[in-house]
């Protein structure tokens, strides 16, 4: 049996893990907790569950939360954990092989503990709308550290992290007010704008806005890149985009060997080229 | 306060991943180090809380000898002293790595109030190591922080959710692991760096136990195979960039 | 006579008292100043003298004002006597000065060049007053207009004066001597009122002169004493280099370490001379890129700012009270000004020594260069890339790389980062190496051994970052055993070939050109012109800092047929990427533009250049201004020269 810690069963993450614990081939028991989250407080309720039970393995998604819940079930009862596994083979030891630096790169690795603790890599494989049985466990949160208070911050506009486009400017924009190109090609799309780290550093885009393995991961349909280079920790953040189109003026630009299409020119020609093309193809 | 910083040593990677001829470990020859953003962001912070509330700050590593490098960077924007947990090189898995630290704390002569970590190594990327050294020491533990403000013994702490922030609210100590985006790291200064120099750094040597999380070799990820298609140079690309936009279904 | 005598030895002694105090109170703001090491090559510092401040070289270049200048220099020179002539002659009228009092030809002297004086202040009061170049905005033009009526009053008085005394019949040699004086004394009869005017325009000299003496001191007018000694203590050779800072000195207390200049007691010697020099002629300013596209920097009022600071002796920070905060940013470190002061006053020192302070001890500096600096540090190159790719381009062509222990061929060719990492600069780096090739030269790169010189860190004001890398990047220059280094960019070029020497390294550097039109005329790299016509752009860095002039002119020569811009050779004008300015905004109307402007006026179709920065900035400035002008280095140019159609030799 494989006990999965899921939000609600419904998110597509959660979902991804459900489709991953059945690669074990055993029965998937979903697990879920009311209330206000106290990371703590959960991992040792399911860590509770799991010594009832007896589960081969207890898997999260590789969210925020996912693993620091599977984390706290790990330190509870001092297991190693493996987050963000892309596949697993069980066995004693079980093998996985997890990602390391935000995806660029792959570890194999056994796993000396039983149960098998692991998150599961967001987009590792292919959510199932199948049904699973789903036990509520009650968490003792008295005294644990747990959210308090729940800030709604206004986004104007689409979130980066759910934008189904997504129009990226680096280090090629030059300043701030470059980005008045990038803009207005995410406005026509609908799409969030994002940058890259050299952008943050320099001044000119707020960190809430960088694509990036330390900033915010977007799985858009299609990721716009102008003027990135492709560092391994920007496109970290971006693998999870279905399309990738990157506008570079160097064509040996690393970027490259991982887009879908490519332009080679000035972000500064290209982009409003791209707008007005798009507002042509629109009037008519 | 007492503040201690986490950190570790990690290679600027650059626009490719390149491995040594075993598998078992980046080649770093001609790369450059440096530590996690999100640790440069913990560093800024304690040294922050510390002019805001006074007291003292220390930054510990574990890590090979040149891991010294990145201990007097964090010196240098301010943080008082640094612990150096020296290994061969060879890497420490998750557990490990927590149970140097905690028996490093254990053995400091004052606590520490607060304990500040990167939400996740650059490298690793493991999320665990701050999480088993809060259940090891009994400290309550937030992570992912974006906003930390301190008030009368306790530590308010900003989580970013989808759509706002979560709020807590703990008591010290207490340990935080934090983002990139809390603070704006400060450019060191070069008498701070000068005074760096010669800013006391506690070392030993700890022995390496077992991994249960055992590394048996690393592998680039599988290249998806696709070809990239290039539209074009410079404007003329634009219809064909709205071909593949309409194609989307975006146009 | 007696009482004369009296009257004058008492005005004397409150005007030298005068004179002293304030010359004693700058001497030791002197001498309390850190010292600067201007003692060597005596020879070429004679020769300055001879011909910057004797022959008023600098000044001639631009003639009428030159001219108005040097004749009141000269002749204040030729007429230094006549004040202790006047001084006799006020307390007798009958003595005057041994042996040259007596002199018919001095007489004649004296009233040509105290006619060409009055000349002189007549065209400078013409300039200021009805031409009114925007040189002297921001100068104190009533300071100006004070000091040129003294001189005026001097001058004439003593021409009326000598008038009087051959209308008195009081001169021992003939009229003729005198033709000027001589004339005007025919205003003037043999009379008791000619007596008394006698007396009173001697006194009226002597005593303009005395209150000009204490007046000069604390005036711009202090220039006649301090510009002689500033042009003395001015660079002789490597214009390029800038003075190293220590940051180990073991006599030096951690905390007196001094990290460019915070205060006025920051100021070292000679720019603390460069201040007390200053006549805010406004030469600088007119050549500023920076002002000349409408920025706030003006390296004249930087200089008069920092004076006033340092007269006031006003212990606040110099940023942003004496110079403001965007001037110390707005600064390409081109030269212009320096080359343009007639005083030499070295402004990019006092600019580079404001911003280490704010780099260095305050962290303070645009927010868009903490990328290039972490940069720098971290990935050794201001890109930010691998270092492990830098030699990606080379790999195609089959160029050497020099591992670790191997020994360098006869030339090290040294890329840089631009021409590793950016894709119009990495042309410059494929067409050199395959000249070189095509020459048979034996060369070699080191590859990701070779790290960022520095440049862009000391210009900003890192010098700790800067020196690291200076010292790392000798080391492995020395362990290679290189001796002759060829590079394709000139900021390279300058501080490997004027500032590594601070650090142990000696090297033969050349600039690409040099070895290139070299390899044309020994007949080993043969191109064909078509005829095109072409601009040359000269870097600031390769020709107003280090000379390098003809070798790419030659080049372009051999390829094609050149057309030059006005503002060209050492009066080039910067294309705004110097002084870490590749990684700096730029606010207002782009230098890169006026630059590319100029070129397109010429009407020809292709801009060659000769520095990585010159051909990203002006292909910016090109496609900003929507021309069609082709950007491209010289070697690329000989490159297509060599490869294109039948190769001849070019004589």
């Amino acid at each position: 049996m494989v006990l999965v810690f899921v939000d609600s069963g419904e998110d597509e993450l959660s979902r991804q893990a459900l489709a991953f614990a059945r690669g074990f081939e055993e029965e998937t028991v979903g697990v879920t907790l009311d209330g206000a989250y106290a990371p703590a407080a959960w991992g040792e309720a399911i860590a509770e569950e799991a010594k009832a039970r007896g589960p081969s393995a207890v898997i999260g998604p590789g969210t925020d939360r996912g693993n620091e819940v599977l984390a706290h079930v790990a330190a509870t009862l001092n297991l190693p954990m493996a987050a963000n596994c892309v596949s697993v083979t069980p066995g004693a030891p079980a093998t996985v092989t997890r990602m390391r630096w935000g995806g660029s790169l792959l570890e194999e690795a056994r796993v000396h503990g039983a149960p098998l603790l692991l998150t599961v890599a967001p987009h590792a494989v292919a959510a199932e709308a199948t049904e699973v049985e789903l036990t509520r466990l009650a968490a003792q949160v008295d005294g644990s550290a747990g959210v308090v208070e729940r800030v709604q911050t206004s986004t104007a506009g689409v979130s980066l992290a759910d934008a189904s486009v997504v129009v990226s400017g680096g280090r090629g924009v030059g300043s701030a007010e470059g980005f008045a190109v990038i803009e207005e090609l995410a406005r026509l799309l609908g799409g969030a704008v994002g940058c890259s780290r050299a952008v943050t550093s320099a001044g000119w885009r707020p960190h809430t806005d960088q694509v990036g393995q330390t900033g915010t991961k977007i799985s858009p349909e299609i990721y716009i890149a102008c003027g990135i280079s492709g560092a391994t920790q920007h496109m970290a953040g971006c693998k999870g985009a279905k399309k990738l189109l990157a506008i570079n003026p160097d064509a040996e630009a690393s970027i490259f060997a991982s887009a879908d299409y490519a332009v080679i020119g000035d972000l500064h020609e290209v982009v409003p080229a791209i707008s007005e093309e798009i507002r042509k193809a629109r009037a008519k | 306060m007492n503040i201690l910083v986490c950190v570790k040593r990690v290679p600027l990677t650059g626009g490719k991943i390149v491995l040594t001829d075993d598998q078992r470990a980046i080649s770093t020859r001609h790369l450059g180090f440096t530590i996690s953003p999100h640790e440069e962001c913990a560093a800024e912070e304690a040294v922050r809380l510390i002019e805001r509330h006074g007291g003292s700050s220390a930054v510990l590593t574990l890590g090979p000898p040149e891991a010294e490098e990145q201990l007097r960077d964090v010196m240098a924007i301010g943080v008082d002293r640094a612990v150096h947990l020296v290994t061969d090189g060879e890497e420490w898995d998750p557990q490990a790595t927590a149970s140097a630290i905690v028996e490093a704390v254990r053995a400091e002569d004052e606590p520490f109030d607060l304990l500040l970590f990167g939400n996740e190594s650059a490298d690793a990327g493991n999320y665990q190591v701050a999480i088993r050294v809060a259940h090891a020491l009994g400290l309550p533990c937030v992570t992912g922080v974006k906003g930390l403000s301190i008030d009368d013994g306790r530590v308010r702490c900003e989580q970013e959710v989808a759509g706002g922030r979560d709020v807590y609210d703990v008591p010290m100590p207490a340990l935080v692991t934090v983002k990139e985006g809390l603070n704006l790291p400060r450019y060191p200064s070069v008498p701070g760096r000068l005074r760096a120099k010669r800013k006391p750094v506690a070392a030993s040597n700890p022995a390496r136990p077992e991994s249960r999380l055992e590394m048996v070799r690393l592998l680039l990820p599988p290249g998806s195979g696709k070809q990239v298609e290039v539209l074009g140079h410079g404007a003329q690309a634009a219809p064909a960039v709205v071909g593949v936009l309409r194609e989307l279904g975006l146009v | 006579m007696l009482v004369a005598a009296l009257v004058l030895a008492a005005a004397v002694a409150v005007s030298a008292t005068l004179f002293a105090v304030r010359v004693g109170f700058l001497l030791r703001l002197l001498r309390a100043a850190p010292s600067v090491e201007r003692t060597g090559d005596v020879p070429r510092r004679v020769q300055n003298e001879a011909t910057i401040v004797l022959g008023q070289r600098k000044l001639l270049q631009r003639l009428g004002p030159g001219l108005a200048h040097a004749f009141i220099f000269w002749g204040f020179l030729v007429l230094l006597p006549t004040i202790l002539i006047a001084l006799i002659g006020a307390v007798d009228k009958r003595s005057t000065l041994p042996w040259l009092g007596h002199q018919g030809w001095y007489a004649l002297l004296q009233d040509i060049f105290a006619v060409l004086v009055l000349v002189g202040v007549l065209s400078a009061l013409w300039i200021r007053k009805v031409q009114r170049p925007r040189r002297f905005e921001g100068s104190h033009l009533g300071e100006a207009d004070l000091i040129l009526a003294l001189i005026a009053t001097i001058a004439t008085t003593l021409l009326l004066w000598h008038a009087c005394r051959i209308a008195l019949a009081l001169n021992e040699w003939p009229r003729a001597w005198s033709p000027v004086s001589n004339a005007l004394s025919h205003l003037f009869g043999r009379d008791e009122a000619t007596r008394v005017l006698e007396r009173v325009l001697v006194w009226a000299h002597v005593l303009t002169i005395l209150a000009f003496l204490a007046y000069l001191p604390r005036s711009k007018h202090l220039h006649i004493f301090t510009a002689a000694v500033n042009v003395w203590f001015g660079r002789t050779a490597h214009r390029g280099r800038l003075e190293p800072l220590r940051f180990d000195d073991p006599d030096v207390p951690e905390d007196e370490l001094r990290f460019g200049a915070g205060t006025a007691a920051d100021l070292n010697f000679k720019e603390l001379l460069d201040t007390f020099s200053c006549t805010e002629c406004g030469r600088c300013q007119d050549a500023c890129p920076a002002w000349a596209t409408g920025k706030v920097l003006s390296p004249k009022l930087v200089i008069m700012g920092l004076r006033d600071q340092v007269l006031a002796q006003d212990p606040s920070a110099l940023v942003p009270q004496a110079v403001p905060e965007e001037s110390v940013w707005d600064c390409v470190t081109c030269g212009a000004c320096v080359q343009a002061c007639p005083v030499s006053i070295e402004h990019i020192d006092h600019i580079v020594d404001l911003r280490r302070h704010l780099v260095m001890v305050e962290s303070s500096f645009p927010a868009e260069a903490e990328p290039m600096l972490r940069d720098v540090e971290r990935a050794s190159n201001p890109w930010g890339k691998a270092q492990s790719e830098r030699a990606d381009w080379a790999s195609a062509l089959g160029v050497r790389v020099l591992e670790a222990g191997e020994k360098a061929p006869e030339y090290l060719y040294w890329v840089g980062c631009a021409s590793s990492f950016d894709e119009r600069a990495r042309r410059t780096a494929e067409s050199t190496a395959k000249l070189l090739q095509a020459a048979g030269v034996e060369f070699a790169i080191l590859g990701p051994r070779e790290s960022c010189t520095g440049d862009p860190a000391r210009r900003i004001g890192n010098e700790y970052v800067f020196q690291a890398f200076a010292e790392q990047n000798v080391e492995v220059l020395n362990d290679a055993g290189a001796t002759k280094l060829v590079t394709g960019c000139p900021h390279c070029f300058n501080t490997l070939a004027n500032e590594y020497p601070d650090f142990g390294g000696e090297f033969e550097v050349v600039h690409h050109s040099e070895l290139l039109s070299q390899l044309v005329s020994e007949g080993r790299l043969r191109p064909h012109s078509n005829g095109q016509a072409i601009t040359y752009h000269d870097s600031c860095y390769l020709a107003r800092h280090n000379d390098v002039l003809e070798a790419p002119r030659a080049l372009v020569a051999a390829v094609g047929e050149p057309v030059e811009m006005h503002r060209s050779r050492r009066s080039t004008f910067c294309c705004g990427a110097g002084g870490a300015h590749m990684w700096m905004e730029e606010r207002g109307t782009p230098i890169n533009a006026e630059r590319v402007r100029e070129a397109a006026a010429t009407g020809a179709d292709t801009l060659a250049v000769a520095c990585p920065f010159c051909t990203v900035m002006l292909d910016d400035g090109v496609q900003g201004i929507g021309s069609d002008m082709r950007v491209v280095d010289v070697a690329t140019l000989l490159a297509e020269a060599v490869e294109d159609g039948p190769s001849r030799p070019t004589s």
